[in-house]
Order: structure tokens, then sequence, then C-alpha cells
């Protein structure tokens, strides 16, 4: 079973950025997983994630939101998380703006395996608790620890 | 002498006449409160109410002997006309879409199976002439629609559509089939008929032709004089009571069936858009259960209790053909053509809730003088107590173990439709907020609110605030919105906490993520490597998809598993999905708990 610890790395994890759309929201984490991974350029995973959100959006209400897809050319699950200093607006049915971003990237051949990632992931953010402390956290650093110590 | 004498019988008259209002008032507060005692302990209500009829009956600390069947029998179909009306009342006929067809053969084909089977058996196994046995099984043949649409919505319990509608439709139709087949077989066993066959067949033609007639062009006409008709708005309701009165002896008189008309009359005017329609809901309301209450009492008061034990065997022989034999068959046949999920059809075939209907058709062999009548009344009484007891005390527990409940549409406190000329849709319903509304500590500017949707009062500690646009609400606040029906869901996840029980919450019922109706099937099996069977063409979208598999007559909460996901139908507009939840099953590696 792949661990949260598995999917980011705290260069993958930005706190308090500015955006102010659910497009620049995922231009961004695009470009944080593009950047450690070569073989994934930014404009192709922003495609897919935006076409992912034409089919209904990601977000699981209270603020959170879990952009996926599934990609040629990487050999193994990425992610990506951020915090945006404004909640943007992104068509969640309860009509939240999301704060908290967590966009996750899958080879092609992962089928099951990134059905059971969302689900963990969709697990981790129904917590209000650790939601709460992702909010107040004062860093990068601390999202990151956060989110590994989840399921460690 | 003779002067002072007619006084004093005078005297004791009004002391008479007193003494039965006291009383009369007593049995009723006793009835009302005592359902507070029935929800707390989930017996039906109904039941309470035979109960408190028979203890203050013949042989009961009460001690009214009131044995008068014509008095019965005129109380019982007057009582059962309202409920009847109001049931009609509140039949949406949106609901009509998945539940009307499937009601109507339940009312029809489904009661003559009821009938047939148990009045067989019945027969076989008291070696009773075939008519006598069939005659027991008509009276015994009809679902309750009092008893019915009460248990549906008590305890909270929200069905999904399909199920709520069917069963609804069919308790307020079926009435009708059961006394015109009742009646039909004590004309027989009286001789009055020469053969079952062509006699009954006009007869029938005749029943319901002239209740369906009467009834649906009385429920126009009705609506068409409450809407021309100036009147004081206290008299709007009574107008509606008393058109429903008189379309039912209309109807009866000229030989229909006065049920029938009553219950489309009512269905009619509920779904026009009339004055004071809130007005008249209200009074129906009300109505409705001063019909119960007067009726469970009055046939509680006319049982003698002992003479139930006499009749006990034979009436759990027919309670059991009925219950676990007769309605599971006629269900399973004439749902047939519909393919239900087998777990409904399991349900509708337990909650055949018999009521008043039965006792009151007892009463027509006693009435027309049926030799053995007597037995045949007890034993329908035993009937629907055994009825009432085991499939009214389980209707909400069975639900949930079949897991046939869907999470509750709305949880405003107060609900207010406005009947402003032009404006029908309008609502003004009212929120309490509690201590983990997650609205509290939100400015009223700020709100996500659903569109079309204003806060126009907050009240705080009994006064009004002024300028609520820019004020923080609190706890114990009262919020009043003015909004559209459809959009009562959005707003309660605004402004309330989700409740009830884990299975029913959001996440948990629909799944992760939420995905357009329209989304092609070609694009979800892209995004998620999802191998769909039996697609028809390239471009069919995801409501396409499953309207097709659950053949058009798809209900929120439907599901469809496909790999190792589920799509549940979350939202629909008319016959068209707009959301599906998309939910994960999680493989054996997935962690549960944390």
């Amino acid at each position: 079973m792949i661990k949260i610890a598995d999917l980011i790395t705290p260069s993958r994890t930005a706190c308090d950025i500015d955006v102010t759309s659910k497009k620049r929201g995922l231009e961004e984490l695009s470009e944080l997983i593009a950047a450690s991974d070569p073989a994934l350029p930014a404009k192709t995973i922003f495609d897919k994630l935006i076409n992912r959100e034409k089919l209904g959006s990601t977000g699981l209400g209270n603020g959170v939101a879990l952009p996926h897809a599934r990609m040629d050319g990487n050999e193994a699950a990425t992610a990506a998380f951020v915090r945006t200093r404004e909640p943007i607006d992104f068509d969640a049915f309860d009509g939240e703006p999301v704060d908290l971003l967590f966009a996750l990237v899958v080879p092609e051949h992962f089928t099951d395996e990134h059905l059971q990632i969302l689900a963990r992931l969709a697990e981790m953010f129904s917590d209000a608790a650790f939601c709460k402390q992702l909010r107040e956290a004062a860093d990068a650093e601390t999202l990151f620890r956060l989110l590994t110590e989840w399921d460690a | 002498m003779r002067h002072s004498a007619t006084w004093a019988s005078g005297g004791r008259q009004l002391d008479l006449t007193h003494q039965i209002i006291l009383a009369g008032g007593l049995l009723f507060v006793a009835s009302i409160l005592a359902s507070v005692i029935s929800s707390r302990i989930g017996a039906p209500l109904l039941l309470v109410f035979l109960i408190i009829g028979m203890l203050m009956g013949e042989e009961g600390p009460g001690g009214l002997a009131f044995d008068n069947f014509q008095t019965a029998h005129l109380i019982g179909s007057l009582a059962l006309a309202v409920i009847l009306f109001d049931g009609g009342l509140r039949t949406r006929v949106a609901s009509f879409r998945v539940g009307l067809r499937p009601a109507l053969v339940l009312a029809t084909l489904g009661v003559v199976v009821t009938v047939t089977v148990t009045g067989l058996i019945a027969a076989w196994v008291f070696d009773l002439p075939l008519l006598v046995g069939l005659l027991i099984g008509a009276i015994v043949g009809s679902t309750d629609a009092a008893a019915v649409f009460y248990l549906l919505h008590a305890h909270g319990l929200e069905l999904k559509e399909r199920i709520g509608a069917t069963l609804e439709i069919e308790s307020g139709s079926n009435d009708p089939m059961a006394i015109f087949l009742t009646v039909a077989f004590i004309e027989l066993l009286l001789g009055e008929h020469q053969s079952m066959g062509l006699g009954l067949m006009l007869e029938f033609v005749q029943q319901m032709g002239l209740g369906g007639l009467i009834g649906l062009a009385g429920g126009f006409v009705l609506a068409r004089a409450i809407n021309l008709v100036p009147l004081t708005p206290g008299l709007y309701p009574l107008l509606a009571v008393s058109g429903a009165l008189v379309v039912f002896g209309l109807t009866a008189v000229a030989g229909g069936s006065g049920f029938l008309a009553v219950y489309l009359a009512g269905i009619v005017l509920g779904n026009r858009r009339v004055q004071n329609a809130q007005n008249i809901r209200r009074f129906h309301d009300g109505m409705a259960w001063l019909a119960q209450i007067v009726m469970f009492l009055m046939l509680g008061l006319l049982i003698t209790p002992s003479h139930l034990l006499d009749v006990a065997p034979q009436a759990l022989v027919v309670a059991g053909v009925l219950l676990l034999v007769a309605r599971p068959a006629a269900v399973l046949i004439s749902l047939l053509p519909f393919r239900f999920p087998l777990k409904e059809q399991a349900f509708i075939g337990w909650v055949g809730l018999r009521g008043a209907v039965p006792i009151l058709l007892g009463l027509f062999p006693l009435l027309a003088g049926v030799e053995d009548a007597a037995v045949y009344f007890n034993i329908a009484f035993f009937v629907v107590l055994i009825s009432l007891v085991l499939q009214g005390w389980t209707v909400a527990p069975v639900a949930r173990w079949l897991e046939l409940d869907v999470p509750p549409r709305s949880r405003v406190i107060h609900r207010l439709e406005l009947d402003l000329p032009g404006q029908p849709e309008y609502e003004m319903v009212g929120y309490h907020l509690t201590a983990d509304s997650p609205a509290l500590y939100k400015v009223v500017r700020r709100l996500r609110l659903p569109r079309s949707t204003q806060v126009v009062a907050l009240i705080r500690d009994g006064s009004l605030l002024q300028d609520i646009h820019d004020e923080i609400l609190q706890v114990q606040d009262y919020v009043y919105v003015l909004t559209h029906p459809e959009a009562l869901p959005d707003l309660d996840r605004v402004l309330v906490a989700p409740t009830g029980p884990a299975r029913l919450e959001e996440h948990a019922f629909f799944g992760e993520f939420v995905l357009n109706g329209d989304t092609p099937l070609a694009a979800l099996s892209s995004a998620y490597g999802l191998s769909i069977p039996d697609q028809q063409h390239g471009d069919e979208t995801l409501d396409q998809y499953l309207l097709r598999l659950f053949k058009r007559h798809a209900v929120v909460g439907d599901r469809v598993k496909l790999n190792n996901m589920e799509f549940v139908i979350r939202a629909m507009d008319g016959n068209r999905i707009t959301q599906v939840g998309l939910k994960i099953s999680r493989g054996e590696g997935g962690r549960t708990a944390r």
C-alpha cells in the first residue's frame, strides 16, 4: 500500500500561495509536479486535470479539493499539495470555496491503485480536526509533516 | 307535577350532555398525548388509539357499551373518505413517474391475488365454502392508507422515492377494489347475482368508471370553485372538505366507488394551483388526524375483546397466510413487469399494512345479514391487530436493514409556503442554529446560499435584528430564508450540521466525488481506466446509461457497481439525472478505520 509519504515531497508542498481561480490553482499544482519529474510537462498535467474537472468538480466539500488524473510517461504515483492564501471557487457541490488542494497523478496502468489512493486521501481529508490543523499550520514544512504523519 | 317531572328529566339530559362532552374530551386528549409515548417506544399510533378504544369499551375500565354497527359504518366511511381525500391532497403527481404503474397493478391485480390466495387457503383450512373463504380474503385484502401514510413518514424515515410512491399510491387506490370484492362476494352469498362472471364485470366497470369520472371531474370543479368564489380564508378548507364529501356521496349514490372518487378528487385538488393551498393542507392534516382518532377509537369501542380470543386460532391462520404467503405472492406477481430490485420487492411485500378498512369491511356482512358475520368481523379485527403490531412496529427497522432509506432531503424546522399572488413558488423557511451548525460565526452576506435564495430575517433572543446582512450568526439564532423548494437540500448544507445514521451521511452514502449527469461514458472510462459493459453507443452519457439500466424509473439512491466503483444517483430533475455520486469500494488492502 502506497503511503502519503511516498506521494509528496517537501518541494511539492506549498503554503499560502496567491491564486484567485480554479484554473490558476490547477496550474500551480501542475507546475509543482512537473518541476520534480522531467517526464511530465506541466501543460500536459494541467490539461489532464482540467479534463477531469469537466466531468464534475473534484471538490470534496468543506474547502478541500482532490484533482486527479492518469498519465502516460510517469513511473510512480506523484502528488502535490497547496494551501491557498484565500479560498478559491471550485464549483464544489457544497458551494464552499476551496483552500486545501491535493493533486494526484498516477501512471496509466494504475487503475485499482488509483482508486485506492483516492479513497485513502478522501478519508484523510474527511477528518475535520486534521483539516483544521492544516489550516492552522505555520509553513510548508509543517504541512508536509502533518500530511506524512497522518498514516505513518 | 308533570311540568316539574319534565324539567327534572331535562336536567338529567343536560347532565348527560355535559358528561358525554367531558368523556369525549378526555378520550381525545388521552389519544393525542398517547402519540408522544407511542413515538418514544416506536409503537404504531393507530394501535394505541385502538387499544384506548378497547380500554374505554364494555370490557375495559371505561365500561362504554357501543355496538351500533350502522352508526359505526357511517362514521367509519366518513372518516375513511376524509383520510383518503387528505392522502390525495398530499400525493404529488411528480411521484407518479416511478410509482403510478406499479401501484395500479398492485391495487388491482395485487388485491385479486391477495384475496384469492388468502381465500383459498382459508376455505381449505377451515373447510368452509369457497365463497365464504373468498369473502374473508376480500375483507382483509387492502392495505390501509392511514397506516401506510403515517408509518412511512414517522421516525424521520425517508424511503427511496420508488418504494414510498408505490406504497402510498397503492394504499390510496386499493381500498375501492377490496370494497368492491367484499360487496360482490356478499351479494353472491345472498344469491343476488346468478353467476360470478358477467354481473361482476359490469359492476366493476360501473364502480371504477363512475368513481374515476366523478372523482376527476369533482376535483377540477372544486379547484375552480375555490379559485373563483370569494370567501373569508377560514372557509376555503371547509369548502374543500365539504366538496370532497359531495363527491363521495354523489358517486356512491350514483352507484360508483366513492372512495376512489374522493381520493382522485384529492389528487387533482392537491396538484392544481389553488388559493389558500397551504391553509387547506394544514386543515386537512388536522382533519385526517381527527378522522383516524375517531375511527380507531370507535372500532376499539365496537369490538368485544373476549370474542377475539374465540377466533384467535382462525385469525392467526388467516394473518399468517396473508402476511407470509398472499401479500408476498401478490407483490411478486404484480411487480414482475417492473423488475424492482429484490430488496425493494421484499420490503413492499412486508409493508402490506392493514388498518381500518378491513375492520370497516368486516361490518359489511353484519349489516347485510350474512350468516356467522360476527365471526368474520372478529377475524378481521384480529388480523388488523397482528398486522399493526408486527408490520407497523418493524417498518422503519426493516427499511434501514434493507438499506432502502436515503439521506433526508431537508431538516428545516419551519416551512411556510407563501401564497403570494403570481409568485407561488417561493417558500419561507426557518432554521434554528445549533452549536454544530456550519454557518456559525459567519457573516450573513458571505453565506454561500443557493441561487434565488435570500436571508430575510434574523431573530436573536426574541428580537428582530436590523441590517442583518452584516450580522455574525450565533448559536440559538433563528434564521428565516426566502427560497425555492428545490434549493432546500443545498440550503440545509449551509445552515445545518449533518445528523442521522453514519451510513446516511453524504459521503458514506453518495461517495467521495460528484459527477455531472451529462458526463460522457468514454471520458469516464478514460479517466479511471474503467471498462463499462453493454455500453450502447460511443457518445452515451452517464445519465442515459443509468436511466437505461433502471428502465427509465431511476430514483435518488439507486446504485450501480462497476469494477471497483459505485455510481449512486444523487440528484434528479424530473426524469433527468443531474448528479451522480462516485463511490470507491475499498480494496482489501485499504485501511478501514483510523
